[in-house]
């Protein structure tokens, strides 16, 4: 496992945990950012475009950290 | 559906389509755009369904009924009836973008919870059938439990099929918590609501099960639970209740939205089928550019440069025929009329000042038509992204991005959208920073300046010195935005810092009919709106300007050197004579008393200001040689000393202080809408004033001294 901002573009991986504030974690969950989401790496920039199922999300580097992933 | 007039509230995520199926049904022209957030009020409308007429809701867009934002707020609580002349929904209509359905269907399965009835509108089928997504809308409705309808929102007869199905259906409310299999949650759930919210509070019945949830997932209370006695004991109940979760080994945070999507998995499984592609789409090919580090600022500038470059450019052959229709219109109406009140009325007071404030309406539609594109398209979003980084450090968050661009156009809707900002303190610094932003009515004050004291000068082949400083001025409000957002941040305190996670949607071309709608709706509005204050201004300008009259003989003997009877009337007249009184406060800025008079007027609305001018000089001028306010601008001189009255220094500290000073009664009557206070709007304008008159200071005392 590792955190979002360490991904490389094009990449597919699998949310494994969520670990940031509360209310950060409800907005990714209801986003469709929930662990055991499968997505893609559009951009990774210091803050990530990440598209899980159809939404892009665009989710700065402090919440990225927060988002460990693994392979898929 | 029961034959009698229902209320039917439209639901659903942001840029599902809401607000197309508003309008169709309605047949109102409810704004839309490719980003989220660009409802963030209720819009109510009306439509004939089934020969009843309907009351309908166009609801600001939410991913869920937890709400954060102030716009999510507002939809969940028109839901549950709390607002006090607004009944409960008889029902919902549920719009979901059917490309990206399990998302959209997590609201849904929140609205079920609320027992009222729901239709779910499966929107965006055109762009399904191109994705080759395929669903079985019986197999849904059946494990949904209730009805389903797939409709594209921009095809009519969808529309008319959605009102015959909306007509035929039989209204019942869904079974609640149809997707809660968990027994560990169904206890903790009735413990909250069995134990404290049904006895200690006043929530409406249909929203218990999702305040509860709230509740248990939050671990907390918000401001709507603490007005409410027994706190404590409320609190202990909740402790308890996620105690029973973390016992049972689930995670309280999450153990209600990992559940809700368990359920749409098992609700799609059979009743969708969709060819996975898991290859980047033109979109994400653009957005790897369009949001990169180091392109996407330079993107960023150069569509902004660009944009007020054309604006400047391709406006001018339109504004110069308006302006010679108006200067053509006042001296056929001058030597047509028999000479006396009502042709100088109407000559120096109707068609001048009306004359100098329509002239910028070519300018004002290139500007909303390049806002709507960049809208439309779904840039704006990225643009939010892309200064994010930036826009933290200095004390906003990318969120402001939006509300600050739409502030291009007009302080107004930019000040309601921040209500999608969550952070009170992120919102609060937005407001009040944001009427910097060079809305379109200070644009009549800056082409005007620039055309008359700016050289036309080509630059690097397609730029002008004219279009670099019509973009340098916008830059200079931007920059004075992020200034005062920075100081303001040392101010506030600081609290819990709202992180950026935001949608960005795929990219459209933009809807050409809608763009045209809206830029001759907004044209409408400009001409409307600035036209009636105007042509009142002007008419008491006029008179005032006008009166009382001087006799010859007195002129005679006063008057200086060269000064012409009708410059001699109007320093004479009572507003010269109130001009005059205030010019000294104004002179160390460069302004003379004709100047002073329009600042004056133009805290009712900026625009204002070139349409006074445009009175004042053609009182002043002689009836026989009636040109175009820049070249009055350009020949007016002092009486006293026969020197210019204004120069570049003078035009540009002008242009300064329009860029800073808080000049429109409709911004400050919306922010204490907003933050419900006085306070705040009566901060704004005395600092922005005051900022405006040092800045204009120091411009014009450099400028004239180089």
């Amino acid at each position: 496992m590792y955190p979002l901002n360490h991904t490389k573009e094009g990449e597919q991986v699998i949310v494994k945990c969520i670990d940031c504030h509360c209310d950060d974690v409800c907005r990714l969950n209801e986003l469709g950012c929930v662990e055991g989401a499968t997505g893609i790496i559009i951009s990774n920039q210091k803050d990530v475009i990440f598209k899980v199922g159809e939404t892009r999300l665009a989710i700065n580097n402090n919440i990225a950290k927060s988002i460990l992933v693994s392979p898929n | 559906m029961e034959q009698t007039p229902k209320t039917i509230a439209l639901v659903g995520n942001p840029n599902t389509g809401k607000s197309t199926v508003f309008n169709a049904l309605t047949g109102l022209r409810q704004k839309i755009a490719n980003y989220p957030g660009i409802t963030v009020e209720r819009k109510v409308g009306t439509s004939i369904i089934g020969g009843v007429l309907h009351q309908v809701i166009d609801l600001p867009g939410a991913y869920s009924l937890n709400y954060k934002k102030l716009d999510e707020r507002i939809a969940y609580q028109a839901l549950i009836g709390s607002y006090e002349h607004e009944e409960k929904p008889d029902l919902v209509l549920a719009i979901v973008d059917v490309t990206n359905l399990d998302r959209n269907l997590f609201l849904v399965s929140q609205l079920l919870d609320l027992k009222i009835p729901v239709i779910l509108v499966l929107n965006m089928m055109d762009v399904a059938e191109q994705k080759q997504i395929t669903i079985n809308e019986n197999l849904l409705s059946d494990n949904l439990g209730v009805p389903v309808i797939s409709v594209s929102a921009k095809q009519k007869e969808d529309i008319e099929r959605l009102k015959n199905f909306i007509a035929t259906e039989e209204l019942k409310a869904p079974q609640p918590l149809a997707w809660l299999e968990s027994f560990q949650i169904r206890r903790a759930l009735g413990k909250v609501k069995k134990e404290w919210i049904q006895p200690c509070t006043n929530i409406p019945e249909a929203a218990h099960d999702t305040e509860a949830l709230r509740l248990i997932s939050e671990g907390n209370f918000d401001e709507v639970f603490y007005k409410y006695q027994d706190k404590e004991k409320g609190l202990s109940v909740i402790k308890q209740a996620r105690e029973i979760l973390e016992q049972a080994g689930e995670n309280p945070m999450a153990a209600e939205v990992l559940q809700r999507y368990d359920f749409i998995d098992r609700c799609t499984k059979d009743a969708t089928q969709q060819t996975t592609d898991s290859s980047l789409s033109l979109t994400d090919k653009i957005d790897s550019v369009v949001t990169h580090k180091v392109f996407g600022p330079i993107i960023f500038a150069s569509v902004l440069l660009l944009m007020f470059q054309a604006i400047f450019s391709w406006a001018t052959p339109f504004m110069d025929f308006i302006d010679l229709i108006f200067v053509e219109t006042g001296n056929w109406v001058a030597n047509t009329m028999a000479p006396g009140i009502l042709n100088d009325l109407l000559v120096e007071g109707v068609l001048a000042g009306l004359g100098g404030v329509v002239i910028f309406l070519p300018q004002i539609i290139f500007l909303f038509f390049f806002i709507y594109i960049l809208e439309g398209t779904g840039y704006m979003a990225r643009a939010a992204f892309v200064m994010d980084g930036f826009m933290t450090k200095v004390g906003l968050h990318g969120r402001s991005v939006v509300p600050l661009m739409s502030g291009f156009a007009c302080a107004i809707p930019g000040i309601m959208a921040t209500r999608t900002i969550e952070n009170w303190r992120d919102r609060i610094i937005t407001i009040m920073v944001l009427p910097f932003m060079a809305c379109s009515a200070r644009l009549p004050v800056y082409a005007l300046l620039i055309a008359a004291f700016i050289p036309s000068t080509t630059v690097l082949g397609i730029f002008t010195y004219q279009g670099i400083t019509f973009f340098a001025l916008y830059i200079f409000g931007i920059v004075m935005a992020l200034v005062a957002a920075a100081v303001m941040k040392r101010f506030f305190p600081s609290g819990q810092q709202t992180p950026f996670i935001m949608e960005l949607p795929a990219y459209k071309m933009p809807k050409w009919d809608v763009v045209f709608r809206n830029v001759a709706d907004r044209g409408w509005i400009f001409v409307k709106e600035a036209g009636k204050i105007i042509v009142a201004i002007s008419i008491v300008l006029w008179f005032l300007a006008s009166f009382p009259n001087v006799d010859e003989q007195e002129y005679a003997q006063n008057a200086y050197d060269g000064e012409t009877i009708e410059s001699y009337q109007l320093r004479h007249s009572f507003a010269g004579k109130f001009g005059q009184i205030i010019e000294p406060t104004i002179e160390p800025l460069g302004f003379d008393w004709k100047i002073g008079i329009g600042l004056i007027t133009s805290f009712a609305a900026r625009e204002v200001m070139v349409g006074t001018l445009n009175t004042i000089y053609s009182i002043e001028g002689d009836d026989e040689d009636i040109v175009t306010l820049k070249e009055k601008l350009i020949n007016d001189t002092d009486p006293e000393t026969g020197k210019p009255i204004y120069s570049v220094a003078t035009a540009l500290s002008l242009m300064i202080f329009f860029a800073l000073a808080m000049q429109c009664m409709s911004t400050i009557a919306i922010v204490r809408r907003e933050t419900n206070s006085w306070k705040w709007p009566t901060a704004m304008f005395v600092y922005m004033s005051a900022l405006a008159y040092v800045c204009s200071l120091i411009t014009f005392q450099i400028g004239s001294n180089l």
